[in-house]
């Protein structure tokens, strides 16, 4: 069952590796999704690491820490840019600002805040009003600030994040029951294959953005209800390839052997199958997932996705589609991240598909 | 019935979304007409259009005569001798006339609508769209008019009608209309289009359940007598305040134009332009070219109008032409307009006024663009936060108070707004001296607010920095709307909200699936606003009277409330209000007929609400502002006191020959003209 030490998925992955466009794309993309995995490190309003009156504390992760842990007076959270800037206050402040700010470092007090030290959904301008601006270093914010004065970076790996989410969940929805079904249809064949082959052309012809329209003006859409729908309408093209990969396996003696030494027709799937059809599903992954971000985003774009305030692209697309000419780097920012990932996912494809090309490594050649 | 004075429903909110679409998108109100019809012909324009191939020709004067006579306590006929002795006839008397004699006639408005119609009837399925108002309700002259400027509930000056009397022990009030009053098409306008405007929007063919209810026999009107060709009466059934105007506001309807109306007239009178006393038609010509082309469509000025030398109208309706251009996209529209294609445009919103158009931007400080603000004072809508007192959490008033101190409407007002509107205090606001004068809503405030969540139980927080009580319940309700372009609105509050430990769960939906929500009070709280017409007086029964709230709000004692009560679903009573002092005072509210008396209950009406603490008002858009080409001229001090864009009164006009000269300069940077930025605040409110 385990395919890895098999010598032939050795080969495979040597071959992926010594494809150098796509293994950096990959690595690339790694890369990002660990990043954006730990995004709360870098791009967060919470402080990494403060002391204050000679404790330690480190608020990124776990529970909310009202402003009174750290000497201020109000419940809610605290806001560490402002503690970081009573802390450290600008040269021209009054003296006493500055007397009890240098006594509170000689008592050990430091904070540490992320490079970016901003939430996505907040807005960077307390108590001004809502307009974008342009990138401003200074103020870190790398990639200046959407219509509502959120910082953009932030939104961008934070929306990355719900892409990614949502494309694992789809991929796996999809995967689980186009292979089930696909094998069963396969394998089974006759009148069952025929009846779930006629349930997809009936199926496929129903309006996925309809549908989607229709359940986001009824519901408020969560990522699993937006999961739900596109698995629902997105499972149907896997059907066919693992159907006709079915067949094909089926009809080889090997499976005639497991039939003949008296193997069950689960264990013929999962132990013989499956491992056999493993390399088409394989390359399909990245363009899938690909097709998963690609379709959150339109979503999004259209109103039809997350609910507010969640960070996306597709918001961010169109929040900078209407403001082309006043605030062209929303649109340069979500269009630049959009078009960088897609392009790696597909290098990935591509190479994944070239270094699994059965042409390469079939017996029958 | 015009749609500005229509009522409070579920037409109101659709109403009102559009409405929001047009004074906060900027966009002309239209619902998005995927599917407009292409298979029907336009008919002619003509009294008698020619009978159609798959329309025979059909007569209904019989069906209506016997209607007439089958409803004779409705449709009464008399003699002119019949008249009371001793009327007092009036024509409102003496007001400021409309308009300015410097204006100039001719040229072309080009104006700009969001999509072709879907329909050019006035009434029935798809008629309530933003296309009515250049069919309808900006153009069609009623039997008086409402004087835009003058406050007081005898503000009208004829417009049809030359002249009426008030029989006010009788309900009832006599018309006499204007002789020369003529049809778009020639024939004279008569007291048997007033009869006939009663069957039609009585009659179930209009497809319209709303008209028919209001127009019902019996619902507010009780009786249509007819004296003569130009004389008739109606009686209504209460004698309210508002009498006048809900006679003199009827629009009388062709019934020479209507004779074919049966069963298909929802199809039948689709493309057909009814005959109008206003100014503005659609030739036969023009419905002949939009059959094929609908990129635009253009109304013509009549050129032998009957009013055109008329008090009050001899300097309005100026253009010779309202070309309407159909620009779906918002963004499109406005690059039209600084293009010159189009003649102005609507800054409601602070992005356009501020950042693609300030007060600085060369075409503006170079005299080519004038901006103008004009602060109004009608009633207002009441954006705000409803909370349904029937829902767990907010069934305490503790709770209720608490959301009132941890809404941060101010920060609503200076970031999305800019500072420019301002804060909503009650619900009924605009009315004149009928709102309260000194009630102001609750402002945001931490402290308060965690001490009336403590009062609820809400002591401690957990660790999301939201409130929970003893029980382990969290702070958290469900904040719906249905307004997406409002959507940073609720983001605010949310994030403000947190502060104070409370959780709202935005939810925006889409506008009808919100209103069904709410409609089934299956809400926490709406983020919602009901769009009132200018009206004299508040209503309060739709939304706040205990039958509107529950099936059987109180136990047989008639105070203790149900405590198996229902939710009575699709009404207004968006907070599940059931007070019982609150439903005795509506109850004599809305029969009283004295003014005085009703600004008391009024008041302590409002009064009760704000204890309540169930609705927590807003904002206010206390202006309409917008941009025009230097050729688009208005009066001198123009600003119309209850009105709610600058174009409704058509005392604008445009001056053509400035047309050439200012577009050239539009590419030469050296010419420029006098700069306009203005603001007419003589009824900006008083703090």
């Amino acid at each position: 069952m385990s395919f890895l030490p098999n010598p032939i998925t050795r080969k495979k992955l040597r071959r992926f590796r010594s494809l150098r466009r796509g293994y950096w794309s990959f690595l690339l993309l790694v890369a990002l999704v660990l990043f954006a995995c730990v995004a709360e490190l870098f791009i967060n309003h919470r402080a990494l690491a403060v002391r204050h009156d000679g404790r330690w504390f480190f608020p990124t992760y776990g529970a909310m820490l009202p402003g009174k842990t750290f000497g201020l007076d109000y419940e809610w959270e605290t806001d560490y840019r402002d503690l970081r800037a009573r802390l450290h206050p600008h040269a021209s402040a009054d003296a006493t600002t500055l007397a009890t700010a240098a006594a509170a470092r000689a008592r050990g007090d430091f904070i540490l805040l992320p490079v970016v030290p901003f939430n996505p959904i907040e807005n960077c301008y307390a108590g001004q009003y809502f307009k974008p601006r342009a990138p401003d270093l200074a103020q870190r914010h790398f990639l200046g600030t959407d219509t509502q004065n959120r910082d953009i970076l932030g939104r961008l790996v934070y929306g990355f994040r719900h892409a990614l989410i949502f494309s694992v969940w789809f991929v796996a929805g999809v995967y689980g029951l186009g292979i089930i079904l696909g094998c069963a249809m396969g394998y089974y064949g006759g009148t069952f294959d025929l009846l779930v082959q006629r349930l997809i052309e009936i199926w496929s012809n129903i309006p996925f953005l309809y549908i989607v329209i229709i359940v986001a003006s009824l519901i408020k859409p969560g990522l699993g209800w937006l999961v739900a729908i596109n698995v629902a309408f997105g499972w149907m093209g896997l059907t066919y390839y693992m159907r006709t990969e079915t067949y094909k396996e089926k009809a080889r003696d090997y499976v005639a052997a497991a039939r003949v030494l008296g193997a069950s027709d689960s264990r013929i799937i999962l132990h013989h199958i499956l491992p056999n059809t493993a390399a088409t599903l394989v390359t399909f992954v990245p363009f899938t997932v690909a097709g998963a971000i690609g379709s959150l985003t339109a979503l999004d774009f259209l109103g039809f996705g997350l609910p507010v305030p969640t960070p996306s692209w597709g918001e961010l697309l169109s929040q900078g589609t209407k403001q082309l000419t006043l605030a062209p780097w929303i649109v340069l920012s979500a269009f630049s991240a959009m078009t960088l990932v897609l392009i790696l996912v597909t290098f990935v494809g591509e190479a994944v598909r070239e270094a699994f090309d059965p042409k390469k490594f079939t017996l029958y050649r | 019935m015009s749609t500005r004075s229509s009522a409070r429903s579920t037409h109101c909110f659709v109403k009102n979304t559009i409405l929001l679409a047009a004074t906060l998108l900027l966009a002309a109100c239209a619902k998005p007409a995927s599917d407009a019809p292409t298979s029907t012909a336009p008919a002619a324009a003509s009294a008698s259009p020619a009978p159609h191939a798959s329309n025979p020709a059909r007569d209904n004067s019989a069906e209506v005569a016997a209607y007439y006579k089958a409803h004779p306590d409705f449709f009464v006929f008399k003699a002119p001798a019949d008249l009371p002795p001793g009327l007092s006839w009036t024509d409102g008397g003496p007001l400021p006339e409309l308009g300015s004699p410097a204006r100039k006639r001719g040229g072309t408005w080009q104006g700009r609508i969001q999509d072709f119609p879907r329909t050019l009837r006035i009434l029935g399925p798809d008629s309530n769209s933003g296309f009515r108002t250049y069919l309808q309700d900006d153009i069609f002259l009623k039997f008086g008019q409402l004087h835009p400027d003058v406050a007081g509930p005898h503000r009208f000056f004829p417009g049809v009608a030359s002249q009426w009397a008030v029989d006010l022990p009788a309900k009832t009030v006599y018309v006499r209309i204007d002789p020369a009053a003529r049809w778009s098409d020639g024939p004279a306008v008569t007291s048997d289009d007033v009869l006939f405007m009663f069957w039609l929007n009585q009659s179930t063919y209009i497809q319209a359940p709303w008209y028919n209810n209001f127009y019902g026999i019996g619902e507010n009107y009780t009786r249509i007598t007819r004296y003569d060709d130009l004389t008739f009466a109606i009686t209504l059934k209460d004698a309210r305040p508002d009498l006048l105007s809900r006679v003199l506001e009827l629009t009388p309807t062709p019934s020479h134009f209507y004779r074919e109306v049966g069963e298909d007239y929802v199809t039948r009178y689709n493309w057909r332009f009814a005959p109008t006393t206003g100014a503005y038609i659609l030739t036969d010509n023009e419905l002949k070219r939009t059959a094929t082309n609908r990129n635009h469509i253009s109304f013509e000025r009549l050129p032998n109008w009957w009013a055109n030398d008329k008090v009050q109208f001899r300097y309005r309706f100026n253009p010779a032409q309202i070309r309407l251009r159909v620009i779906r996209e918002t963004t499109t529209a406005w690059e039209s307009f600084l293009a010159g294609d189009l003649d102005a445009f609507g800054m409601n919103l602070a992005e356009y006024n501020y950042e693609r158009l300030p007060d600085n931007a060369p075409l503006v400080t170079r005299g080519l663009i004038a901006k103008s603000t004009f602060y109004n004072d009608i009633p207002r809508p009441n954006y705000g936060l409803w909370m349904n007192t029937a829902r767990p959490l907010l069934s305490e008033r503790e709770v209720r108070l608490g959301i009132q101190y941890a809404s941060n409407w101010a920060l609503v007002i200076a970031q999305y707004f800019r500072g420019d509107y301002t804060r909503l205090n009650t619900p009924s606001e605009g009315f004149g001296d009928m709102s309260h004068p000194t009630l102001r809503a609750r402002s945001f405030d931490l402290a308060l607010a965690a001490e009336h969540f403590a009062k609820a139980g809400f002591t401690k927080r957990g660790p999301d920095g939201i409130l929970v009580n003893a029980a382990g319940q969290r702070l958290s309700v469900t904040l719906t709307s249905g307004y997406e372009s409002l959507a940073p609105v609720l983001t605010i509050l949310q994030q403000e909200a947190r502060k104070a430990g409370l959780d709202f769960q935005v939810e925006i939906l889409d506008a009808s699936a919100a209103w069904k929500k709410v409609q089934e009070k299956n809400h926490d709280i709406t983020f919602s606003a009901f769009n009132v017409g200018v009206e004299l007086f508040p209503r309060y029964w739709e939304n706040y009277h205990s039958v509107n709230a529950y099936d059987q709000p109180y136990l047989p004692d008639g105070t203790t409330p149900n405590p198996v009560r229902k939710p009575k679903v699709q009404t207004n009573n968006l907070q599940s209000l059931a007070i019982p002092e609150i439903d005795a005072l509506i109850t004599r509210y809305d029969t009283s007929e004295n003014l005085d008396e009703m600004r008391v209950m009024a008041r302590k009406m409002e009064e009760i609400f704000y204890d309540e603490a169930s609705f927590s008002p807003g904002f206010v858009m206390p202006f309409y502002r917008i941009a025009t080409w230097r050729w688009v001229h208005f009066p001198e001090n123009f600003n119309a006191r209850f009105s709610t864009d600058a174009l409704e009164q058509n005392v604008h006009w445009l001056d053509e020959s400035q047309k050439p000269g200012t577009l050239a300069a539009r590419r030469d940077d050296s010419k420029a003209f006098p700069s306009s930025v203005r603001t007419y605040d003589q009824w900006k409110p008083k703090e």
